[in-house]
């Protein structure tokens, strides 16, 4: 009889561990997982990104555990070197990200996931002790007052082929303002050809000599690395719109309208949230358009964004180096310099 | 009563069924006979491959055989794949940034190329055809379907005159 009680308890006692197994392994299982968040990416006309504000204190590591929902998607945080990381649906993508300054720092999507892409950006808010980030140095557009809308000016263009390798010959002729970053940043190549036809100094040269030489002055400004650094962001965050040859005509925009100032109509909004009266961005291997805009101004256009035309802000996302690089690069399209093939 | 089998009996119905013969043997014939190959010589061929959600444009790709092909892969909205099959043969696009690559088509006969990167709810469905060479299988067919219509007919020829020989 007492054998069969003690049976009857071991028989009890084995059921009950196979039941509180599962729990307790849950148990565990979310015990690891207190500091980590499940962060789900979807394209942004299904939600974007499932949280779009975390807050952290500097110093303590957030864990993110992310998948995506339906395209492939990418998570990097702004103004920073990091390389993002990609987000593949039906796979589970752990990461780790420690912030050492107190502020606030965005994250986006680095793969495109849609014409709105662009838009699945949330912020990361860090409090804590510690030296607060530098707020960035206001950018020259705006220190210099360029109306970055204004048209670009153009009065004469390139009639053949630049060459900086020729403008370099000419460069014990120039004058010292002409060499001057601050000249660089804040004058359009065109203006500069002009400031430089009305030197007496460079009389002898041919419109075309002026060219090359504003061309190498150009070139001199960046090196060979910041150029593939540029070309590298251009090809994954712009040329999906501006093309992969700056002609405006990427495969977001293809069914957009070539702007024309004569059909502008003040009445219809543009901008609206459907891309309603969108048009493709300008033509930038057209030197009539990029060789009007200082460096300063297309810095500002990347920082700022179009303003209801379509074209997202970067500010929070490009270190001022990588719009420095972009800027270098964009140059390329309007002095008609072939890209470096061998880039991946 | 002894079964009627002299070897004159035998030739007979061989010979009143000989037409069913051939018409097998070249059916057979039709199935297994190796194709005159297109005499065409190579060419590099350039493919540009447009990829949205969810199809390829184009969908219907037809080169010769031997051909040279470099496959650009354009992505419209999202990141897409392109996989050939029959063929260790992988492209993966982003937008707005076209990526090619170059094979021999050495095999000839219909592949598929699908999407090689999940891209949305129809992602299994995003599939395209390459056809090297002419489609055998078809022209194949389409001579069986001939053929067996030649013997029906011929069939329904012999087959009273048979009746009447045996009564």
């Amino acid at each position: 009889m007492k054998k069969e009680f003690l049976a009857r308890i071991l028989v009890i006692l084995f059921i009950l561990i196979a039941v509180a197994i599962p729990f307790a392994g849950q148990w565990l299982f979310s015990r690891n997982r207190i500091n980590t968040i499940e962060l789900h990416a979807r394209m942004p006309e299904n939600g974007g990104w499932s949280i779009e504000r975390i807050d952290a204190v500097v110093d303590e590591p957030i864990h993110l555990r992310m998948t995506s929902d339906d395209v492939v998607h990418g998570i990097a945080i702004g103004k920073s070197d990091l390389p993002g990381v990609d987000i593949y649906p039906g796979e589970f993508v752990e990461t780790t990200f420690v912030f050492d300054q107190p502020g606030q720092y965005t994250f986006y999507c680095t793969r495109w996931c849609g014409p709105n892409h662009w838009r699945m950006r949330g912020t990361i808010d860090v409090s804590g002790e510690g030296r607060p980030l530098q707020p960035e140095p206001q950018p020259l557009f705006v220190t210099l007052d360029i109306d970055i809308d204004s048209p670009p000016i153009v009065e004469t263009v390139p009639t053949e082929q630049v060459s900086a390798e020729r403008g370099a010959n000419f460069a014990s002729l120039l004058p010292t303002y002409a060499i001057d970053r601050t000249t660089y940043l804040s004058t359009s190549p065109a203006v500069l050809w002009m400031r430089l036809r009305a030197e007496s100094a460079l009389f002898s040269l041919s419109d075309q000599d002026i060219w090359d030489a504003v061309a190498w002055i150009w070139q001199r400004q960046t090196t060979p690395e910041n150029l593939e650094n540029g070309q590298r962001l251009y090809a994954e965050n712009c040329a999906a719109c501006h093309g992969e040859t700056g002609k405006g005509d990427g495969v977001m925009v293809r069914n957009n309208p070539v702007w024309d100032p004569g059909n502008h109509n003040m009445d219809k909004s543009s901008g609206s949230f459907t891309g309603e009266g969108f048009v493709r961005p300008r033509d930038s291997s057209d030197p009539k358009n990029l060789l009007g805009t200082s460096p300063a101004l297309l810095e500002g256009k990347i920082i700022r964004g179009g303003m209801g035309t379509g074209m997202p802000y970067w500010g929070p996302i490009f270190t001022s180096q990588q719009i420095e690089n972009l800027v270098s690069y964009l140059f390329n399209f309007a002095w008609g310099f072939t890209p470096n093939e061998n880039l991946d | 009563m002894k079964l009627p089998l002299p070897i004159s009996n035998l030739i007979t119905f061989f010979l009143q069924w000989i037409w069913l013969f051939v018409f097998v043997l070249s059916g057979l014939l039709i199935l297994i006979a190796p194709l005159p190959q297109s005499s065409r010589t190579p060419q590099k061929r350039l493919i540009r491959i447009e990829a949205s959600s969810f199809q390829f444009t184009p969908g219907q790709i037809h080169i010769n055989p031997n051909d040279e092909v470099t496959v650009e892969l354009v992505s419209m909205d999202v990141v897409h794949g392109l996989s050939l099959d029959g063929y260790d043969f992988e492209l993966k696009a982003d937008p707005g940034q076209t990526v090619s690559a170059t094979f021999v088509a050495d095999k000839a006969g219909v592949f598929r190329f699908r999407c090689s990167v999940a891209c949305g709810n129809l992602h299994p469905f995003m599939i395209g055809k390459l056809q090297i060479g002419p489609n055998q299988l078809i022209i194949r067919g389409i001579a069986l379907l001939i053929l067996s219509i030649v013997t029906a007919f011929y069939s329904v020829r012999q087959i009273p005159q048979l009746q009447t020989r045996l009564a």
